[in-house]
């Protein structure tokens, strides 16, 4: 079991981030998301996988400064 | 600390106007050289058009100066003020000033928008502007003294120039009882000595018993306070509350407020966590996207750049709340306790550092090929303390020290220093050289424009290659972001009224991204509405953050999310009661219009504002050189096949790096042509008479302006 924005989601062996922002809806303008308090940004989503127990939290859409 | 006195020249007691629904009506002007100081009303007609804010600066400094005033002339006035929304306690963001001068760097006015009360404070003690002209024989402090009804002129002796104690100093002398009434307005030492002079605004901080500060930074507008002979301009007020605007509307107000600090206080722990890291959580994300500008913009990423993110800040910077406006729930103006500076007169001595945010984090580290956090704060407090802009200073830096590396310049002209990128002990040198006004530091503090004309012309530097690599448009320095994938934040860049900030408009991610805007059209789309809209703020007396740095959970749903159209809603509530003028959302969009396209006719009063003038060094466009190329060989060589279908079997680099200039460049103009239309401009980039009509702005000199420059 995960938590993505504090809702719970079943956790899968393997399950990486982009496979995560697949099943979710309106996430074509997520860049970068926190696992587990850790910043991961869109050119590794298809290589971190997530950890059983996760804490994921999807950041808006990057507004710069 | 050192003795000091102040000489009362000049007092004049006023009846304090009234404020009435966040306007006083009132503005205040300073003439430095007759010493003389008046108090006008603000007709209702400039109110209507103008609404506050940069709004009003623009329109007082163009009444002010003519198309020959130089950033030295006596008539350039420095234009501070905050805006109807400006001051209201517990709003995200409610409590800006906004500052304009013509700029010493680019001829054309300069804004910027800065924490700290001076603003509301200025508006509270009766003036929605404050307009300051002349030049002083000796050292000025203005005191705006809202509290006791008085506005004083000082003569100052035995000041110091440093602005970190100078603040301090003058709190102390003019509220010691109750120092959260003052606000103080100085520069730093190295302002009179460069072009690149920034104002620090200050705020007490209470809990710390400290002031605190934020930078107006960009353009060299504490030049122009220096060259004043201006030591301080000083606010004086107590206290504050949701009434003190006088909203239309007080419980429409309190309830947005509520709605907006809010959600805030709920999300921003679940989101970017800026009450915690500030700006910095931008490193890494930049980092990861190869948008970091390392080395002078050369790359876009570094295998260190973790060691100057959110993850070691978070642990630097001093626990506890950091608005730098009251109740602020973003709350992002973090600072550093007792850091002890390595080098300058600091040096030894624990000293607090406001900041760093992601710019000064960016430019005086990565962009220098410097990886310390603390090298980061030391730059971070002497820019403060010795006034001046950590932007124009770390892009100006990075800029020679490419210069050095390729050999343009050489430690002969240099005076022996070596520096070569990474080189900390050397880039803190040229901020003291600055200080001292000698040596090449002297010569840095001119800005990248300058300085490419002083190496070609005295050393013999290639000019070609450093018009290419030196990142500066208009004469303004770079923002630290690497724009060369994203033709969108190219336009951002360049044609932005002011110069390369990236306040007007922030599109890498949208556009580069996340692909969002594909066509010309699109692109131009975005830049109407993006610069449009974040006008707004600054003629509001707010800040931007709050309205995209934290969003509504559902936000995503939007069709265009980029716009967190649940708060433009918010925005127009919330100035409706204050104001008691009815806005809906799309209402905002043409107030801002009116604005900047009076400030572009003003750019275009001073003898630019055309299309020629809307450039950028091709180092914000691709890759310059080889290597460069060859660092993201894979991309450029799919630009050059998918995009503009080069065949490029068997070229070599060199012959690829000019192909792909050419097409880049090519698609930049196309850009400028469908911006320029959606704005209702001329193909040179002038507002048409048909669009300055429409917005209200064909005053009888702008309608000369505009004939003069053929547009009938
Ligand atoms: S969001 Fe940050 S910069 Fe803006 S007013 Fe609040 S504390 Fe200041």
């Amino acid at each position: 079991m995960i938590t993505v924005d504090e809702k719970k989601m079943e956790w899968h062996q393997g399950i990486t981030i982009r496979e995560l922002l697949d099943m979710l809806e309106n996430t074509q303008f997520c860049a970068a998301v926190r696992l587990n308090g850790k910043l991961v940004s869109s050119p590794s989503f298809d290589t971190t996988k997530i950890p059983d127990n996760a804490v994921i939290y999807i950041l808006p859409l990057i507004a710069g400064g | 600390m050192a003795e000091f006195t102040l000489k009362e020249i000049k007092s004049l007691e006023y009846v304090r106007p009234e404020i009435e629904k966040g306007y006083t009506d009132h503005s205040l002007h300073v003439d430095l050289s007759s010493k003389e100081v008046k108090i006008n009303a603000i007709e209702p007609k400039v109110k209507e058009k103008f609404i506050g804010g940069k709004g009003y600066d623009l329109w007082f400094m163009w009444n002010s100066v003519s198309g020959k005033t130089k950033w030295n002339d006596p008539e350039n006035a420095i234009c501070i003020a905050s805006g109807p929304l400006g001051g209201t306690p517990g709003y995200p963001g409610g409590g800006k000033s906004i500052v304009t001068t013509i700029s010493p760097l680019t001829g054309i006015p300069i804004d910027s928008n800065v924490g700290g009360y001076f603003g509301p404070y200025t508006k509270f003690s009766g003036f929605d502007v404050l307009q300051i002209t002349g030049k002083s024989d000796a050292q000025i402090v203005v005191l705006i003294d809202g509290i006791d009804s008085k506005i004083k002129l000082y003569e100052a002796e035995g000041l110091t120039d440093d602005s970190y104690t100078l603040s301090a100093q003058l709190t102390d002398y003019f509220d010691k009882e109750k120092p959260v009434n003052i606000s103080v307005v100085s520069t730093g030492s190295a302002a009179k000595h460069t072009e690149l002079g920034c104002l620090n605004f200050t705020w007490f901080d209470a809990k710390r018993k400290r002031v605190r500060y934020k930078q107006a930074g960009r353009g060299g507008i504490g030049t122009v306070f220096a060259h004043k002979n201006i030591k301080a301009v000083v606010a004086r007020w107590g206290s504050v509350s949701m009434k003190s605007n006088n909203p239309a509307d007080f419980d429409a107000m309190k309830n947005v407020t509520k709605l907006h600090a809010g959600e805030i206080n709920e999300l921003d722990p679940k989101q970017n966590r800026m009450a915690l890291v500030g700006t910095t959580h931008l490193v890494p994300i930049m980092n990861d996207h190869d948008c970091l500008p390392v080395n002078n913009f050369k790359y876009g990423q570094h295998p260190e750049a973790h060691n100057i993110g959110e993850a070691v800040y978070e642990h630097i910077f001093d626990k506890g709340f950091d608005g730098c406006w009251r109740g602020c729930a973003v709350a992002c103006a973090h600072g550093v306790k007792d850091f002890v500076p390595f080098t300058g007169p600091y040096k030894g001595q624990k000293v607090f550092v406001d900041g760093p945010e992601y710019e000064t984090v960016a430019g005086c580290g990565s962009n220098l090929g410097v990886f310390d956090p603390f090298f980061i704060l030391e730059m971070n407090f002497y820019c403060d303390t010795y006034g001046l802009d950590t932007i124009s200073i770390g892009t100006g830096i990075a800029f020679v020290m490419e210069c050095f590396e390729m050999g343009l310049i050489t430690k002969e002209h240099t005076g022996g220093m070596d520096l070569s990128f990474g080189n900390r002990l050397n880039a803190l040198e040229l901020l003291h050289q600055m200080v001292r006004g000698e040596g090449f530091g002297m010569i840095v503090g001119k800005g990248i424009r300058k300085m490419k004309a002083i190496f070609a012309k005295d050393f013999g530097a290639d000019a070609a290659i450093m018009q290419d690599i030196g990142m500066e448009s208009k004469g303004l320095e770079f923002s630290e972001y690497m724009t060369k994938e994203s033709l969108a934040q190219q336009g951002g860049y360049g044609m932005a009224l002011k110069g390369p900030q990236h306040d007007e408009a922030w599109l890498i991610f949208l556009d580069m991204v996340h692909n969002f805007m594909p066509t010309f059209e699109n692109k131009a789309e975005a830049l109407h509405w993006f610069p449009m809209f974040r006008t707004w703020f600054g003629l509001c007396g707010l800040c931007k953050l709050p309205w995209n740095d934290i969003v509504p959970e559902d936000n995503r749903q939007n069709p265009e999310p980029a716009k967190v159209v649940k708060h433009v809603g918010w925005y127009a509530d919330f100035f409706s009661s204050i104001t008691g003028r009815k806005v809906s959302p799309d209402d905002l969009i043409p107030m801002s219009e009116a604005v900047y396209n009076f400030q572009r006719l003003f750019n275009l009063k001073m003898g630019y504002g055309t299309r020629e003038f809307d450039t950028l060094p091709y180092r914000a466009v691709g890759p310059v050189t080889v290597d460069e190329y060859l660092s993201r060989i894979e991309r450029y060589d799919k630009d050059l096949t998918e995009n503009y279908k080069v065949d490029i079997t068997g070229m070599e680099i060199a012959q690829k790096v000019a192909v792909l200039r050419k097409h880049r460049e090519a698609r930049y103009e196309q850009l400028k042509d469908a911006v320029y239309k959606r704005r209702g401009w001329t193909s040179n980039g002038i507002p048409t008479v048909e669009t300055v009509k429409r917005l209200g702005i064909d005053f009888p000199d702008v309608m000369e302006l505009l004939k003069a420059n053929g547009v009938e």
